[in-house]
């Protein structure tokens, strides 16, 4: 068996480029899924019947269905169901927000339940409003308890950038299959590939043990 | 927009089949994963340090990597290495299982640590063996505090079943993409694998916490 791991150091700049755009989609999600999980969170505890029941809905139906499914599914029916012609890369966009959002929400949803009941209504009887006891009495404490869930989230959302390639966004993961199979190095260009992967992904799971160390609830 | 199910329809025992592919490799990957997570996180918590520093360096690999990294890894490069091939179900058999009993270890292992550790204290202090005490007593209460957990690893094992179909295992996911490409009806194939997807997925999470709620007061002390 012969290796050629110059391959690797050949395609440099297209492996860069790979992992550079799996940081922004990463980063990109994030950025909206916060936003999102927090409107699905805050109609799931709202006092509407209606909007509560349709939170809950779509965030257990894309709890339970698998990423690289909605990611197929955005890609064939979105287009057909909105009558829109969306580029791979809005298409993975779009499939990640609505996966991440259903998981931030429940995460937004739990911190906030574990507020005790009494904060609010100490709040309340200090003459706040419901809107400035949320802002400044939940909220606050709520956010440190969601900080840790938020950054494992982000580590699996990393992770699981990886199956857009299916749809062909050129990601790290996409690029590092291109260049396997067309230059025959396959060994190579896979293990750079899961190197790479290590090496952005060894220090996150590091931070989020220190995040729960630091953040995380002791009882 | 017209949904025509009749590709469904019509191939109905192709995809029962899929199905049948999906499931049989979401139990074994289940019990393989839960009891190679099992011995990793006993010998983490008790076996020689050496061993203890390879097996966290491992784990926190496996929470580091895709697991489409691993099963593509598993299944076009080790043959390159070794000349063993794996067939596509194998491979992802143990592609899954070797991700996953990374994430079984560490919920066995906050399992164990969450029974305090005067309960071991007293068990030797009966005459038990180590071995014995964390048998009778550490680890009944362990397993129930785990439920939840372990609730959460089943959903996400069937959900990355359907991640090997890019090794072409002919699980649901891999069949939903032939009949699509056969029938020029991706519309209504997705949205029936998507009804499908949900219909395994959504019992067997509230399944699990039913079954927690209902044995939780075991796992109290």
């Amino acid at each position: 068996m012969n290796l050629h791991w110059s391959i690797v150091w050949e395609s440099r700049y297209a492996l860069l480029q790979g992992a550079g755009m799996t940081v922004m989609l990463t980063v990109a999600t994030m950025a909206l899924a916060v936003p999102g999980g927090i409107a699905l969170a805050l109609m799931r505890l709202s006092s509407s019947r209606i909007a509560s029941k349709a939170a809950a809905a779509v965030v257990e139906f894309f709890r339970n269905l698998p990423i690289i499914l909605v990611i197929y599914w955005a890609f064939y029916v979105m287009p057909i169901l909105l009558d829109v012609q969306l580029s791979p890369l809005t298409t993975a966009l779009a499939a990640l927000v609505l996966n991440v959002s259903s998981y931030n929400a429940e995460t937004f949803r739990a911190g906030i339940n574990s507020i005790r009941k009494g904060q609010m209504e100490a709040a309340l009887a200090m003459g706040m409003s419901r809107r400035q006891a949320m802002l400044k009495v939940v909220v606050p404490q709520a956010s440190r308890r969601v900080l840790p869930v938020l950054a494992s989230t982000w580590v699996s959302l990393f992770k699981d950038t990886s199956l857009v390639s299916v749809i062909s966004v050129s990601e790290l993961s996409f690029v590092s299959m291109q260049i396997s199979s067309h230059s025959y190095r396959v060994l190579e260009m896979l293990t750079a590939m899961a190197a790479i992967y290590w090496l952005m992904g060894y220090p996150q799971a590091k931070l989020v043990d220190w995040i729960y160390r630091k953040y995380g609830v002791k009882e | 927009m017209d949904f025509d199910f009749s590709p469904v329809i019509d191939n109905w025992r192709f995809f029962a089949g899929g199905l049948g592919i999906t499931v049989a490799l979401s139990a074994i990957t289940a019990v393989a994963s839960l009891l190679l997570g099992l011995t990793i996180a006993l010998l983490r918590l008790y076996g020689p340090r050496w061993l203890r520093i390879l097996l966290v360096f491992y784990i926190d690999s496996m929470r580091a990597i895709p697991v489409l990294v691993v099963l593509v890894w598993i299944y076009f490069a080790l043959p390159v290495t070794t000349g063993v091939t794996f067939p596509p179900f194998w491979a992802a058999l143990v592609a899954l299982t070797l991700h996953i009993a990374a994430y079984a270890a560490e919920v066995t292992r906050a399992g164990i640590e969450s029974v305090r550790q005067g309960q071991m204290r007293a068990g030797l202090a009966l005459g038990m063996s180590r071995a014995q005490a964390l048998r009778k007593i550490i680890l009944p209460q362990a397993v129930v505090r785990m439920l939840p957990a372990i609730g959460s690893l089943l959903t996400l094992i069937i959900k990355d079943t359907a991640i090997a179909t890019v090794i072409a295992v002919p699980e649901l996911m891999h069949r939903a993409d032939t009949i699509s490409g056969q029938s020029y009806q991706p519309v209504s194939v997705y949205t029936a694998v998507v009804v499908i997807y949900f219909a395994i997925l959504f019992p067997v999470t509230r399944g699990m916490e039913r079954l927690y709620q209902r044995y939780a007061h075991l796992g109290r002390s």
